[in-house]
């Protein structure tokens, strides 16, 4: 127990996830142990994907604090994949088609880098905005039709699967939030964001270019969503104009269970994977007994209180 | 508190703007319309605004406070829920008025012990409960939708005491109540010293709990009042029930001034905000944009009015140190 | 601290015998996917699916998506997939993106089909329709006409401005209107989500808009009420008719206030009921003929080899007298 207590931040809410996700684990295979097989990893890894891509792209731009969030994300994701196919329509080569969906969430991103920095309009309102511009924009431009047409060799990429992993999940999260990990814990960029997200002014203050390293957050936060953007066109097969819909609500709510501090400063990139993992599993736990899908959203909902409530009562122990 | 003290009747600059915006697009719509300026019309606008102005009045008390509620749609779905079964139920419509404002103060309570007692940030915790009241809404109504409600509310928006409908009186004593409780107790200054300052409220002896408790109650009750409004209206209760009215909410009271950091708020803003919405929305129609643009449009507000906004200060400002040269 | 391990071991090897025991069991398993839960005429279909289960003596199952998401409906499908259910019948979101999970069925030799709301080209095994598209476009089209005139501007108001299947049947509208009424107008769609205060506002815009409408159409049943209050309160019942595929409780009221001239629909119980008899054949490894006899129908169902269409019949109209013979 007092080891418990000493784990504190973000090694407690690890702790918490990787707990409640065992629950989960014994639950169900008390319950259905038929679930037990490769195909269910499959499964869940394949409907993370984009979730977690998205989650990571949510927990940076909180991290570095400046009361920092990002609500478009889900409407980047959609305006990716429907710039891109439109783009495919005029006439892109279809080669160009992953760069031309990362390209867009990049400049998505920025944008709302440079509302919040430049402007200096706060970055709920910022992305509050540019949640109804860009998810507005992707279903005007298309009149709701979905836009198909994407490249067949893009689909045996988006669809594949290597010894029970997804392609996509192999080939981009699991890099990705490698290259996250390793850049928060043992480099100097890491340690900005951190110092940004924990006191923004002593930050300014050593010389960290704040403002600069945050519109690249928001840009990078833009790229992850096209990423995410481009998995749903090469897994879907086709690009969908409302693709993104509620991600804004279930990347903050990964972001958060995952010990993402919502004033910045506090949380890790392990802490955001295992949420999504939990989530994900959890919904696909459910869907296996049967359960009714209107509890889904409740449960999600009361597991987020009360993993914010158990780290608030480990500060009040400390 | 200069803030507090103005700001009544004489408008502050975005005010002026937002009521100048206002009158363009009017103007705009009418030479482009011929169907846009007739009475038909503006008691559409008016009535298509009456949900969210007192959500909105709900909204900018707690944004001005220094919290947030993105729960407010489901809110007003549980609501909108009490209404609709005690209209089906039979009950005298005069009660079935208070069960809306009454559900969502209950609900206020519940949202305020979660945020309030358990110390987490107002944006998580109302978005996890978000999804609990979720759920909720669809056990309560499971699947079958409340429809073909009896006539009983309609009262509410048809009759007419001194020339307006019942709804304009009772949105205006809502509005003069809160500017009441603002700018004529203690509970206003509490309030917006706590939006500026929840720790140094604290110190200096304000009751920081029971005002925030207060807020949050005061903001159910307001949505609950929407909520008996939009059975009045609609005579209707459906799953999705208030699904995107937060964030429209949030947006139209950001437009009209008030800060989401706290410690600010105008009410004749969020007036206008809401209004300019709605009248942005229907003008939009009116002259054949497609539907589908009407999020683009807001979004597009939103943004352009605060990024204007900062960018002619910095102008003035880089002007004034030219002038000081 | 050993003993509580092994008293937790023992006891949930006890769950897991008695887990085992109950899920065992021999009957086939059909389910159904819905585009949304917790709306009226899925409620029903789901009526008719226990209904034909209970008669069949198949297992149904009964689970759908709470937002029109495409993504989390494709989700259901997959776990049904890897549950191992004999048939899977979904209502499709959008046609375009349900390859992933047709695949995926193939791939485990489970029968996949749709029902409700199809995709033609994704190698379904069959589509259980309520009524051709093409049929249920035209019908509310004809049925107007009839009541006000070919010389009309009319307004159409749908649900998602991605829903595939009312996409479709809006292009049969047009389709209709252009070939046989060429004086009758058909404004733009508009799009209201899936709520009713937006589908009211957006009515009420359309009137004024237009003075001289005479009908607005409610594509989604999510739009009915909408559209139907927009009409009451504009004070315009009896120059404006509603009229849309709305279920008779859901439009009751309207009718007869005279806000809706009439609603278009089919039984939905009945075709969910078709629904899990199209999947007991399926995984019997019968052949669906050109007629079929089902339990419980009056008339035989029709089925088209050519374009795999199981088809449930004309659909009905329902008007103020006769909406009351009718409770779903």
């Amino acid at each position: 127990m007092n080891r418990i207590r000493k784990l504190q931040g973000p090694a407690l809410i690890l702790a918490l996830l990787a707990l409640l996700w065992i629950i989960v684990i014994l639950v169900l295979l008390v319950l259905k142990p038929s679930v037990f097989s490769l195909a269910t990893v499959t499964t869940i890894l394949q409907f993370s994907t984009i979730l977690a891509l998205v989650a990571l792209g949510q927990a940076i731009v909180i991290m570095a604090g400046g009361a920092g969030i990002d609500l478009s994300v889900g409407g980047i994701v959609s305006l990716s994949a429907i710039s891109g196919m439109l783009a495919l329509k005029l006439g892109l080569p279809a080669f160009l088609l992953p760069p031309a969906c990362i390209l867009a969430g990049a400049v998505l991103g920025a944008f709302n880098g440079v509302l919040v920095t430049k402007l200096s309009i706060l970055p709920l309102i910022a992305t509050l905005g540019t949640f109804f511009v860009y998810s507005g924009l992707a279903l005007a431009l298309t009149g709701g039709a979905a836009q198909s047409g994407v490249p067949s060799w893009l689909l045996i990429w988006g669809r594949g699967v290597f010894s029970g992993i997804p392609v996509p999940f192999l080939t981009i999260a699991i890099p990705v939030f490698a290259i996250a990990g390793i850049v928060l814990m043992w480099t100097a960029w890491g340690r900005w964001i951190y110092a940004m997200g924990f006191n923004e002014r002593s930050a300014r203050l050593v010389g960290i270019p704040v403002d600069r390293a945050r519109l690249i957050l928001y840009s990078l936060s833009g790229v992850l969503s096209g990423a995410a953007a481009l998995i749903s066109l090469a897994w879907l097969g086709s690009g969908r104009p409302n693709i993104g819909q509620n991600l804004e609500l279930e990347s903050l709510t990964a972001a958060m269970l995952g010990g993402i501090a919502i004033l910045g400063g506090r949380g890790g990139v392990g802490g955001v994977f295992a949420a999504v993992m939990l989530l994900v599993t959890l919904k696909t736990g459910l869907l296996q007994l049967n359960v009714n899908t209107v509890w889904q959203v409740g449960i999600v909902g009361a597991l987020l209180v009360f993993v914010l409530l158990a780290d608030r009562l480990s500060q009040n122990w400390r | 508190m200069r803030q507090l003290r103005n700001g009544v009747f004489s408008l502050n600059g975005r005010e002026w703007s937002l009521l100048v915006a206002c009158v363009l697009a009017i103007i705009v719509f009418s030479v482009a319309s011929p169907y846009y300026a007739t009475s038909g019309n503006a008691g559409t606008v008016l009535r298509n605004s009456i949900e969210l102005l007192l959500v909105g009045l709900g909204m900018m008390l707690l944004l001005a406070m220094g919290g947030i509620d993105v729960s407010v749609g489901v809110v007003m779905g549980l609501a909108a829920i009490g209404v609709g079964r005690a209209l089906g139920a039979g009950v005298d419509p005069v009660l079935t008025a208070f069960v809306g404002p009454l559900t969502g103060a209950l609900l206020g309570l519940l949202t305020a012990a979660v945020i309030v007692l358990g110390r987490i940030p107002a944006i998580v915790g109302t978005l996890g409960l978000l999804g609990v009241y979720r759920t909720a809404i669809f056990v309560l109504l499971g699947g079958q939708w409340l429809s073909g409600l009896p006539t009983g509310l309609t009262l509410l928006l048809g009759t007419t005491i001194l020339g307006l409908p019942v709804a304009a009186w009772v949105i205006a004593f809502a509005y003069l109540a809160v500017w009441v409780a603002l700018r004529r107790t203690p509970f206003g200054l509490h309030l917006l010293a706590i939006g500026n300052s929840e720790e140094k409220a604290r110190l200096s002896g304000i009751p920081v709990v029971k005002v925030r408790f207060a807020t949050f109650i005061v903001s159910g009750a307001l949505t609950g009042l929407a909520a008996t409004f939009y059975v009045a209206n609609y005579r209707n209760v459906e799953m999705t029930v208030g699904s995107t009215l937060a964030l429209d909410a949030i947006a139209a009271v950001v437009l009209g001034g008030t800060s989401i950091l706290g410690g600010k708020c105008s009410l004749v803003g969020t007036v206008l905000g809401v209004l300019l919405l709605r009248i942005l929305q229907n003008g939009l129609l009116l002259t054949g944009v497609p539907s589908l643009w009407q999020p683009v449009v807001t979004g597009g507000l939103l943004i352009g009015v605060l990024g204007f906004e900062v960018l002619s200060n910095r102008l003035s400002l880089s002007q004034l140190g030219w002038a000081s040269k | 601290m050993l003993k509580h391990i092994r008293k937790a071991l023992a006891i949930s090897a006890l769950f897991l015998a008695v887990s085992t025991a109950a899920f065992a069991q021999d009957k086939p398993k059909v389910a159904f996917v819905p585009q949304l839960i917790g709306i009226p005429y899925f409620n029903a279909m789901e009526a008719g699916g226990n209904r034909a289960a209970k008669e069949l003596g198949v297992d149904f199952i009964y689970s759908g998506p709470v937002d029109t998401n495409p993504v989390d409906q494709l989700q259901i499908v997959q776990n049904l997939i890897d549950q191992g259910v004999n048939a899977i019948s979904v209502s499709v979101l959008d046609a375009s993106s349900i390859a992933p999970v047709v695949e995926a069925a193939k791939a485990k030799g489970i029968k996949l089909f749709t029902s409700d709301s199809d995709a033609p080209d994704s190698g379904r095994a069959v589509y259980v329709a309520q009524a051709t598209d093409e049929g249920l476009g035209s019908t509310i089209i004809d049925e107007l006409v009839k009541r006000v005139g070919e010389d009309a501007k009319i307004g159409i108001v749908s649900g998602e401005a991605t829903a595939s299947n009312l996409n479709a049947w809006i292009g049969f509208m047009q389709k209709q209107a252009a070939a046989k009424y060429p004086k009758l107008k058909l404004l733009e769609p508009q799009y209201a989500g899936g709520t009713a205060e937006r589908a009211a506002q957006i009515s009420g815009d359309l009137m004024a808009a237009n003075p001289d409408i005479k009908a607005i159409i409610a594509v989604a049943s999510t739009t009915c009420p909408g559209v139907a209050q927009a009409i009451e309160t504009a004070g315009k019942i009896g120059s404006v008719i509603g009229a849309g595929y709305c279920s008779p409780n859901t439009a009751r009221s309207y009718l007869k206030s005279g806000a809706f001239g009439f609603t278009v629909l089919w039984d939905p119980a009945q075709l969910g009921y078709l629904t899990v008899w199209a999947g007991k054949q399926l995984i019997d490894g019968k052949a669906f003929e050109a007629e079929n006899k089902v339990p419980g129908f009056d008339n035989p169902v029709t089925y088209d080899a050519a374009t795999g269409i199981l088809l449930l019949g004309p659909p009905a109209v329902f008007t103020a007298e006769n909406v009351d013979k009718f409770d779903f």
